[in-house]
């Protein structure tokens, strides 16, 4: 039998439950914006029992610990679509970007056959040098058709190189988004290494385990996870073991290696180990997803806009340096340059434009031979365009573009579908509810009461023991 | 738990709604590439075809115009050739040489119209000079001392230019002033084919007149007319067959240029009833879970407490 002492003892220890058990309540109600936080709850059991002359009795009820209520599960899922997420996000990013610096959209209110208008971009480009060539060989000694020419073949060239520029500074940003992405991949590591250590600290020969700052490593894991795609293995003292791309990078409290980025040779910044130099080549992650943007839709962009440049200088000089010019001389180049940043047009016409070389005869200045032949260049279908007329595979250039954004558009929308029935999971068991907690603490705060009863009862008790002799 | 859910629900709803707007707004369904790829490229190449056509129209109102030009030419050299032979057929022997004198001065002054209706210029070109067309067609020489015309020299060539009117179709409108060549476009005042040689007959006529040989007259300088004559009404028929031709590749351009138009249309335009109907059900959602989304996150166990 416990005795009155015992059982005073049993309700003070059972006071001490309850309120832990409000303590506990109070600070998952403190925590219930925070999103990293997962819910706690104390572990009751019974006390020893004791042994009396009716069998084992009971001494009330202890806390032996705080346990959270997080699935493993759920969290490596969560930290792994993350990484699909940041993947697909920098992508998306990267992309519209390079949609907005190619500046084609359509306006489809000036397509009527008393208006030009309707196209903008490169696409009225094209349209307008070849359409100001069919007006020279309807004119070619016309000064004023000339004159037109050279600003509509001028405002072409400008396009493609402020394109080209558009382009060339957004791989720039790209090269510097994966640096900063390198550098904050390495902050974070070393901070999970500081928590590991923490972690390790608090729960080795101590009871328990250290749950706040689980939550707090947890969410610098998916931090990590959404720019580059993490393996993470967890260890018997509780600490988390971190791979990259297959290089163990942190193992217990220990930042064993680092990311650092490197030039791989024609502005490709990518990514290895620094201890040993191996290259990286992560799969998913903000980091992956700007890189093979970079390296994929905006590479192939750049190296079309650059095939466009480069034949239709070649096609077009091909044919003018046959013509002859007002003066019966031939010989010069229409455009100069090499690709669509630094394409232009011949400064020397320029100048004068009755150096054009329209006609095909030297005496004849008003033969339009030349031009015609330039002007039909525009239904001409090329073998390195893909068998395709300038028009066609500008047009082919910018749908891809447009396929690969809307592509990773819907791939978005679905990884936002499964995110959020994850997200949904994930808070049904870890998540804080308001109603559930304050259900709990009047359960425990009506428990104390009860507890508090109870010494009061015993106290009376007692009291009638003691004055048993007076 | 829940907020989050009603924030995701009303954030999809309002990026609908946006969409939706600006559908409304411009009128079109596709704007930017990553609307509807594949409509992008077939409403460019669409476009590209539209501008492509509409710059046909334009090349065939310039030639329009040139045709014009040169109809007005060959007409007044027509008008030249009818009087020379009328003066032709008159000159027999009843006439004295004071008559055939003075239709020879008559015929000098008629040479003289000719040629400058054959320098002709349109836009700063001459139009009957072929390609070689900066400089005079045609340069007359006369005696001084006499005033009768000795010598008319052709300056231009027998080539003329041809402009795309549809897509590998070209036409030519020019009409060159001499062609010896055998081929392409028959020569307005000289042509090998036909033996029109309008100039040197008219010479020969003004000489023979002079001279007073009428016999010559009769027998080569009418016939020789003659065939400038039927020269000059082949061109005027072919001026009218080549503006007819024009004319009508204008109208199959222009047909063109409005089914592309539906087309573009098609492809890249919404449907404005249905975009305001989407619109107004989505702003219908919007309102319905802003007010029921405010209605349970104002309930809680709290307000049931003592």
């Amino acid at each position: 039998m416990l005795g009155l002492f015992g059982t005073l003892g049993l309700a003070q220890r059972s006071l001490s439950t309850q309120q832990q058990g409000v303590e506990v309540a109070g600070h998952n109600l403190a925590n219930v914006s925070n999103s990293d936080y997962t819910r706690q709850r104390i572990i009751v059991q019974t006390g020893q029992t004791v042994p009396s002359t009716i069998g084992p009795q009971g001494t009330g009820s202890v806390v032996v610990g705080i346990a959270q209520l997080r699935s493993a599960l759920v969290d490596r899922q969560i930290q792994d679509e993350t990484s699909v997420g940041g993947f697909l996000d920098a992508q998306q990013q990267a992309l519209q970007y390079a949609q907005a610096n190619l500046g084609q959209e359509i306006d489809t209110t000036g397509s009527d056959s008393t208006s030009t208008s309707g196209q903008s971009g490169l696409a009225q480009g094209l349209s307008d040098l070849f359409n100001a060539f069919q007006s020279l060989s309807t004119d070619p000694t016309s000064l004023a058709e000339r004159q037109v020419v050279l600003m509509k073949s001028l405002s072409l060239t400008q396009q493609f190189n402020q394109t080209s520029q558009r382009l060339d500074t957004l791989r720039t940003s790209l090269n510097d988004s994966v640096e900063s992405d390198a550098s904050s991949i390495n902050t974070i590591l070393s901070e999970v290494a500081k928590l590991n250590d923490q972690i390790i600290n608090t729960e080795t020969g101590n009871a328990g385990s250290a749950n706040d700052l689980r939550d707090t490593r947890q969410s610098k894991l998916n931090e990590l996870a959404e720019l580059v795609k993490i393996d993470t293995v967890e260890q018997d003292n509780g600490a988390v073991n971190i791979s990259i791309g297959g290089v163990l990078m942190v193992s217990d409290k220990t930042v064993l290696d680092q990311i650092e980025t490197y030039d791989a040779g024609g502005g490709h910044i990518l990514v290895r180990s620094q201890s040993t130099g191996q290259a990286i080549t992560p799969t998913s992650g903000q980091l992956a997803g700007t890189i093979d943007a970079r390296d994929g839709a905006l590479a192939s962009l750049q190296a079309d806009l650059d095939l466009l440049a480069t034949q239709l200088i070649s096609e077009v000089n091909a044919i003018h340096t046959t013509g002859y010019n007002l003066s019966g001389t031939n010989g010069a180049n229409f455009f100069t340059g090499t690709d669509a940043g630094d394409i232009t047009v011949n400064a020397t016409l320029l100048n004068d434009p009755s150096l054009i070389q329209a006609s095909g005869a030297s005496d004849a200045v008003g033969d339009n031979t030349t031009a015609l032949a330039l002007a039909q260049l525009a239904n001409t279908s090329f073998a390195s365009l893909g068998n395709q007329t300038f028009s066609e595979r500008y047009n082919q250039t910018v749908a891809q573009l447009g396929q690969e954004l809307s592509s990773t558009n819907s791939q978005i929308t679905n990884q936002e579908t499964v995110m959020k029935a994850l997200q949904q999971q994930h808070d049904s068991v870890s998540g804080v509810s308001l109603d559930e907690e304050m259900t709990d603490l009047m359960k425990y705060q009506r428990a104390y009461e009860a507890s508090a009863r109870l010494i009061s009862v015993l106290d009376a008790m007692l009291e009638t023991v003691v004055n048993l002799k007076r | 738990m829940f907020p989050t859910t009603l924030v995701n629900q009303l954030a999809k709803l309002s990026n609908q709604q946006n969409k939706l707007q600006n559908q409304a707004a411009t009128g079109q369904r596709v704007q930017l590439p990553e609307d509807d790829p594949t409509a992008m490229r077939r409403v460019l190449d669409l476009q590209t075809d539209t501008q492509a056509l509409g710059q046909y129209r334009t090349n065939i109102a310039r030639l329009q115009e040139m045709a014009t030009a040169s109809y007005d030419g060959i007409k007044s050299i027509k008008t030249v050739s009818d009087r020379a032979s009328e003066i032709a057929t008159l000159a027999d022997d009843t006439k004295s040489q004071a008559e055939l004198t003075t239709y020879a001065t008559e015929v000098t002054q008629l040479i003289q119209q000719a040629v400058q209706s054959a320098n002709a210029t349109y836009q700063g070109d001459y139009v009957f000079g072929g390609t070689q067309n900066d400089q005079a067609a045609f340069v007359v020489v006369t005696d001084p001392v006499t005033g009768c015309v000795t010598s008319v020299t052709y300056q231009g060539n027998a080539s003329v230019i041809e402009a795309e009117v549809a897509e590998n179709a070209t036409a030519s409108v020019q009409v060159p002033g001499v062609n010896n060549t055998g081929s392409g476009t028959h020569g307005l005042i000289t042509d090998s084919r036909n033996g029109a040689d309008l100039f040197n007959h008219l010479i020969s006529l003004q000489n023979h007149l002079l001279a007073g040989d009428t016999t010559a007259i009769k027998d080569t300088d009418i016939a020789n007319l003659s065939k400038d004559e039927e020269n000059l009404l082949y061109q005027l028929g072919n001026n009218g067959a080549i503006q007819s031709q024009l004319e009508t590749a204008d109208a199959v351009a222009s047909d063109q240029i409005s089914s592309l138009g539906t087309l573009i249309s098609r492809e890249a335009d919404a449907d404005i009833a249905q975009t305001l109907v989407r619109l107004s059900q989505t702003q219908t959602a919007y309102k319905a879970a802003l007010q029921s989304g405010a209605t349970i996150l104002n309930q809680s166990l709290m307000d049931y407490l003592r």
